[in-house]
């Protein structure tokens, strides 16, 4: 637990060097609006990555979040639009598109013992022609019938999703670090045979993580709806490398056994923050893409750089 | 390790599938032979999963459902805008079953030129829609093809200036601009900024969001808090005016900060009605290809000496 806090304090100082920078840079970056602005932005990918963190360590890979998230979306605009089903009714099939989607997902790379990296891009494309099947390749306007969710609360300004979005975080941590599946998730990402040799089932603890990653994109999928008011079939896509981005520059391992949810939040924190900065300083289409890719790497370099002080320190302490 | 029971019924499938494969080559054989019978033409799309290319298929699908003794339809469209390599492709295997023509909506205006030239050669009538194949490339290669389609730029011009009446001079905007490199892009944005221009409005910022709604959501939202006197967002298409609108609601500014957009996709009639955005165009989706198969059946006819077309752009708002 030595380096709990040092884990985050890298990352931490990446997002307030980034906030810096952003704020000498623009005279409208440094207010409140742009930080609750930002928080709203940002609940979908947060479950997202929350979902992929616990996939990452248990050591696969899941590639489908995007189209998952696009697909439980587009279900749930059509339940709402044009089967007028009550809005708790049409969010819980978008949960269980989502989950439905992530179950299989593990279910068919345990089953047959095929590298989730595979499986899941298949889910990629069967969930993405499903979107669009759902929609027939049209945008879902949506508008007030999603509610409150993703609007700013006018006392702090931030949106319930995002609350939400927290809580998600939080339980994702706890349950990593708190609960018997999350320990048997580091152990099958560390080692699946050491595990199965101390009594620990795999395939159980595989299929949990992508049901959980699953049932995260279809929240994923209300909150962006709740977000942007209609559901495009062509949503998310790419978002499974955000997702994956977010949570290894947050310091999980893309080998498994190794991660934290916080981190992965700071993560999403990291790219949300450039994205919008980027966009707000007005910087040119190259500019943004050749920024975000050189601060996605440093931020990684950064993490691997303390990683080794902090562990030297650990051994000089120990010895 | 342990054989499958399965695997000699795969080898029967794979068997049926390869006769079938000699099957369909045989009867593709047969069709190339030249015939008096109904004309066959491909339309080459863009992405079908963007709703305006599948309006426009369905508006080509329904007008060959009702002249099927005239022409049959291929229809094909490729994964993503931008794969080119997968449009050329296309274009050949059209090529090969000897199509009487091609109506093409190119994903770039110029690296389908040499492709179109070699089906030219061919004999194959070609069509060019939506986006038009840029006039140099097409003189380097020696060929003229022409361009039915909607003018974007005075489309844009048209909702740009019905906006500038709405706002006075010096007032400040925001464009979002589609994908820069596509000649669609390029003329929406020119139409905007003319029409600033005459009206005396300040465009403050132009950016691309890539014809997305995420990414236009972004962008406006910075460009909310950058520029907070900003009067109206313009956007180069629908999905990104869906965008803007979600982010001024958000940043709640609806009624301070108007948008336009561009196509009169179904998902924004909601929201001009509700005048959250105040106009945007369209340019007949439905009959865009329709227009090219029509004009390509012409040629076939031998009534019309090709040249371009021009159709129609017309303004949409609350009013109308």
């Amino acid at each position: 637990m030595i380096g709990r806090t040092a884990e985050y304090a890298g990352l931490v100082a990446v997002l307030a060097l980034l906030v810096v920078l952003f704020g000498a840079l623009s005279d409208h970056f440094l207010t409140s609006i742009t930080f609750t602005t930002l928080a709203n932005q940002i609940p979908a990918l947060t479950v997202i990555a929350v979902g992929m963190t616990l996939v990452l360590i248990a050591g696969g890979i899941d590639l489908s979040v995007g189209s998952v998230m696009a697909l439980g979306s587009a279900v749930l605009a059509r339940a709402l639009v044009e089967a007028h089903l009550p809005l708790p009714v049409a969010m819980a099939l978008c949960l269980f598109t989502g989950l439905a989607a992530g179950a299989v997902n593990g279910f068919i790379s345990v089953r047959w013992t095929i590298p989730s990296f595979i499986v899941t891009l298949g889910m990629l494309e069967v969930a993405r022609g499903g979107a669009y099947l759902v929609t027939q390749s049209r945008s879902v306007f949506v508008g007030a019938a999603m509610g409150p969710l993703g609007m700013p609360l006018a006392s702090i300004g931030l949106s319930p999703a995002f609350l939400v979005a927290l809580l998600v975080v939080a339980s994702g941590q706890i349950l990593l670090s708190m609960t018997v599946l999350g320990r048997h998730i580091f152990a099958v990402g560390g080692n699946a045979e050491a595990a199965r040799l101390s009594g620990i089932n795999p395939g159980r603890v595989l299929l949990s993580v992508f049901a959980i990653s699953g049932l995260l994109a279809g929240l994923g999928g209300i909150f962006h709806i709740a977000y942007l008011e209609s559901a495009d079939p062509n949503s998310g896509i790419g978002l499974e490398l955000s997702a994956i981005a977010a949570v290894v520059i947050g310091g999980t391992s893309l080998m498994g056994g190794r991660g934290s949810v916080i981190s992965s939040f700071l993560g999403v924190l990291i790219i949300a923050v450039l994205q919008s900065g980027l966009a707000q300083i007005g910087a040119t289409e190259p500019a943004k893409r050749i920024v975000t890719g050189a601060v996605i790497v440093s931020a990684v370099i950064l993490d691997a750089y303390r990683r080794r002080v902090v562990s030297n320190a650990v051994v000089s302490i120990q010895s | 390790m342990n054989t499958h029971p399965l695997s000699r019924r795969d080898v029967h499938i794979w068997l049926a599938l390869v006769v079938l494969m000699l099957a369909a080559c045989n009867s593709a054989g047969e069709r190339a032979a030249p015939t008096a019978g109904p004309r066959r033409i491909a339309l080459v799309m863009k992405s079908l999963a963007n709703e305006f290319f599948v309006t426009m298929a369905d508006g080509a699908k329904a007008h060959q459902a009702a002249n099927a003794s005239t022409y049959t339809l291929i229809v094909n469209g490729i994964r993503n805008e931008s794969d080119l390599a997968q449009q050329v492709a296309l274009v050949e295997q059209m090529m090969a079953q000897t199509v009487d023509a091609i109506v093409i909506a190119p994903a770039d205006s110029r690296a389908l030129v040499p492709v179109l030239a070699k089906a030219r050669r061919q004999g194959i009538i070609v069509v060019n829609i939506d986006n038009k194949l840029d006039a140099a490339t097409l003189k380097d290669a020696g060929i003229a093809i022409p361009f039915v389609g909607p003018d974007n730029r005075a489309g844009a011009h048209t909702v740009a200036a019905a906006l500038a009446k709405q706002l006075k001079r010096g007032d400040k905007v925001v464009i979002l601009e589609g994908i820069p490199t596509a000649f669609n892009a390029q003329q929406r944005r020119l139409g905007f900024e003319e029409a600033m221009k005459e009206a005396g409005i300040d465009v403050v910022a132009v950016q691309s969001a890539h014809w997305e709604q995420d990414e236009a959501n972004t962008i406006t939202a910075a460009m909310l808090r950058e520029h907070p006197e900003v009067k109206a967002i313009l956007a180069s298409n629908d999905n990104m005016a869906l965008g803007a609108a979600s982010a001024i609601r958000q940043a709640n500014k609806t009624g301070q900060v108007t948008v336009v957009g561009f196509d009169n996709i179904a998902a924004i009639q909601q929201l001009i009605k509700d005048g959250r955005v105040f106009a945007t165009a369209d340019q007949h989706g439905d009959r865009l290809a329709v227009f090219g198969i029509e004009y390509a059946l012409k040629l076939l006819r031998g009534e019309t000496q090709p040249q371009d077309l021009q159709t129609p752009v017309d303004l949409i708002t609350a009013s109308k």
